[in-house]
């Protein structure tokens, strides 16, 4: 290699800049390279997010005490939920670093590097508020529904005040998010009666004189909103339940857009549920089409649920008034713990007290659904009730009446007294306007005396006792019975004042009578 | 799906196509049948391009490519005396796509179209058979939904086409032959009205029902 003479290598680097143009004149105009902001956009858009362990502001600022601004370009901190959202919000924050530090004060125990920015609208803290009201207010009073003044609910130790800000905004968002999909159904969907949104409210009526009504109740924590009056919220305005379900609904909606039934698919097949795929091999008619596709709407589904819940309570409500108003017979309910958000069952029961293993008869299921009510009878009978409070009222007093002459029935039968006549719904008397009145005859062993008893819902109980002729002393003298063996048989009935008997309750009475009616042995 | 029953009913005489529709529709509505809509059934015919038959000269083989309302989603295609696919609508796509190998007879598309009767258990559809302008007959489908095995109640099927169709009551379907205990299937249906369709086809005019 000595002896040659060095050869002069020139390198030139590779042009940095990318050429936009070049001018008539020769000079060339440059692309701009990205800025530190534009350059991390575009390789945050490339993270997997689905895959992300940590928060993603971890992943945004990854370099700690830089001065600059980073674009942080993330949508929430919730993976998981929020993939699968379809609302065009796009919730993109800043992180900022944090300036507000006085060097010289000492540092405060809960100092964060990090500060986030986020979008003015999802500034405060939002929730959706679900109540149901008796009267129809003003139509002057609609969205009326105040912005409220609530403090901000304390961070948790230990954790930065941004993760604070940030799942606040990002409730907000959902909130947003709900209340934009409930007001877009309540304008698509056609109902008897029409949905009215106000506002930051929607208004329907799933039951006459019954109002159910969803608001976006949104504060921001500008002063602005500080100096407004605070409204009185009433614990029991809101339907927690509701709001609760509601959030359900619409997570378990983003998940559905993303659940493993819809991906992976073929690439030639449509979006859907995985069964739709197979509709045309299998030849589905329109009926199995139908069933696969789920046409409720978020909307449809929490008014079903108002109903089912509303219809609950004044079913609770309406045994529970009986019970208290009623003390003979007594009215038991056994509400099961297992339901539906579409159906719940109560057990009812009517008994007498210190005769409940005797008097057994009258044992109701109520199954509460969305607009009716199916009680089934124990002796088999279904009957439908519909929404009307008044109509499961009057079918209760008609069992409770009922009652008593079942429960006379069974007492007869234990105390040896023969039943002679029997019948639910009896044809003479005065007539009942709630149900129909009963009526039982029962005869004593020997034979000697009679109990008549007839208990209707208005009416009431009227007990008559019939006598042996030889016990009465106004009978007439008659022609035809001239031997006295005939002055064995009963005669007339005297009616009993039952209100006057001794005994705590109906039965225990009716036990009296026929002891005192069934001569002792001894 | 249940068992289906598809024939040809021959025109009243000295009516039209419409007029002997519109009596049996009339018919129906009397026996207590309800309206439920509109049905079509439609039929294009393929040949197999000449480019793939062997130097035998062997004859082209004909396929059929039909749709059934009464399954929106689905396709199906089959050949005369073969087997008959299901398929979902991309099908019909993918036979633009076989031009080379399948020709389409244009002029063979023929079609039945009209309304649906629903009397309890069983669906009647009374269609006109049209091929391009005019009508060429009338078509009779009778379903028994509850039913999907042929042999247990084919007698029931033909006493219920008695009632409404008196003396043009078909005899047993062919595809219910002798299989009898097969399971029926939408396929069964379309190779049926394959078949009604094939005939009327052939037949150069209307039939006209034989003076009694």
């Amino acid at each position: 290699m000595s002896g040659v003479r060095a050869v002069r290598i020139s390198i030139e680097s590779a042009c940095e800049k990318q050429v936009q143009e070049v001018g008539l004149d020769g000079t060339e105009t440059y692309l701009q390279p990205l800025s530190m902001s534009q350059n991390l956009a575009r390789l945050a858009q490339r993270i997997d997010f689905s895959q992300g362990s940590g928060s993603e502001e971890e992943e945004a600022a990854g370099a700690e005490g830089d001065s600059q601004d980073w674009a942080g370009a993330g949508s929430s901190a919730d993976q998981d939920d929020e993939e699968g959202s379809l609302f065009p919000h796009h919730g993109t924050f800043e992180v900022i670093k944090n300036t507000d530090i006085d060097l010289d004060k000492k540092i405060p125990e809960d100092y964060c590097p990090l500060d986030v920015q986020i979008p003015s609208d999802l500034e405060g803290s939002a929730y959706i508020k679900v109540s149901i009201q008796k009267q129809a207010p003003d139509i002057g009073d609609l969205g009326t529904v105040n912005l409220f003044k609530r403090p901000l609910p304390k961070s948790k130790p230990g954790s930065p005040h941004w993760q604070t800000k940030l799942e606040a905004a990002q409730n907000v968002l959902l909130c947003k998010e709900i209340f934009a999909q409930l007001s877009r159904e309540a304008v698509q969907i056609k109902s008897q009666i029409p949905h009215i949104v106000v506002k930051n409210q929607i208004i329907s009526q799933p039951f006459p004189n019954l109002q159910l009504s969803i608001s976006l109740c949104h504060s921001s924590n500008d002063k602005k909103s500080q100096k407004s009056a605070t409204e009185k919220q009433s614990p029991e305005d809101h339907l927690y339940v509701l709001e609760h379900n509601l959030h359900l609904l619409i997570r378990e909606f983003h998940k559905q857009t993303l659940s493993s039934i819809m991906m992976p698919h073929p690439a030639s097949a449509p979006f859907g549920h995985k069964r739709m795929r197979l509709s045309g091999p299998q030849a589905f008619d329109k009926n199995e089409i139908n069933s696969l596709q789920s046409s409720e709407g978020l909307l449809e589904k929490i008014i079903k649920q108002a109903k089912h819940i509303f219809l609950r309570n004044r079913t609770a409500a309406t045994i529970d008034s009986l019970a208290s108003r009623i003390e003979d017979p007594q009215i038991q309910a056994h509400w099961s713990n297992i339901n539906d958000v579409y159906e719940s069952s109560v057990k009812v029961l009517i008994t007498s007290q210190g005769y409940e293993q005797i008097c057994k008869s009258i044992q109701l299921q109520l199954n509460i659904g969305v607009e009716q009510i199916r009680v089934v009878h124990r002796d088999g009978r279904v009957i439908t009730l519909s929404h009307q409070e008044q109509e499961l009222q009057d079918f209760l007093l008609s069992q409770m009446s009922q009652h008593q002459v079942h429960a006379v029935q069974q007492l007869a039968k234990v105390m040896g007294w023969q039943v002679l006549s029997f019948s639910n719904h009896v044809g003479l008397g005065p007539i009942e306007s709630i149900g129909n009145a009963s009526a039982i005859t029962v005869a004593s062993p020997s034979g000697d005396y009679a109990i008549s008893v007839r208990n209707g819902p208005e009416s009431g109980s009227k007990i008559m006792v019939q006598f042996p002729r030889n016990q009465c002393k106004d009978l007439p003298k008659n022609d035809v019975l001239q031997d006295s063996k005939w002055n064995h048989l009963r005669g007339p009935f005297k009616e009993v004042q039952w209100n006057k008997m001794e005994g705590r309750n109906f039965v225990y009475k009716m036990e009296l009578l026929m002891s005192a009616l069934s001569p002792c042995l001894l | 799906m249940g068992v289906t029953c598809v024939s040809q009913m021959p025109v009243a005489e000295g009516k039209s196509v419409q007029q002997t529709v519109e009596l049996l529709t009339r018919k129906l509505e009397m026996l207590g049948a309800e309206k439920q809509g509109t049905f079509c059934v439609d039929c294009e015919t393929y040949h197999t391009a000449a480019s793939t038959l062997g130097s035998q000269g062997q004859a082209g083989k004909l396929m059929y490519v039909m749709h059934n309302s009464e399954y929106p989603l689905s396709c199906f295609a089959l050949f005369e005396n073969g087997p008959c696919l299901t398929a979902d609508t991309n099908f019909d796509v993918l036979m633009v796509k076989l031009k080379g190998f399948f020709q389409s007879a244009k002029a063979s598309k023929i079609e039945t179209r009209g309304t649906r009767y629903q009397y309890c258990d069983f669906l009647v559809k009374v269609g006109t058979v049209t091929m391009g302008p005019s009508a060429r007959g009338i078509s009779v489908e009778v379903e028994y939904g509850p039913c999907v095995v042929a042999s247990d109640c084919w007698s029931l099927l033909l006493e219920f086409l008695q009632s409404f169709l008196g003396s043009h009551t078909p005899g047993a379907p062919t595809v219910f032959g002798n299989r009898h205990d097969a399971v029926y299937g939408p396929a069964d249906t379309m190779v049926q009205y394959m078949e009604l369709f094939n005939k009327i086809r052939k037949q150069q005019q209307v039939p006209v029902a034989g003076i009694r």
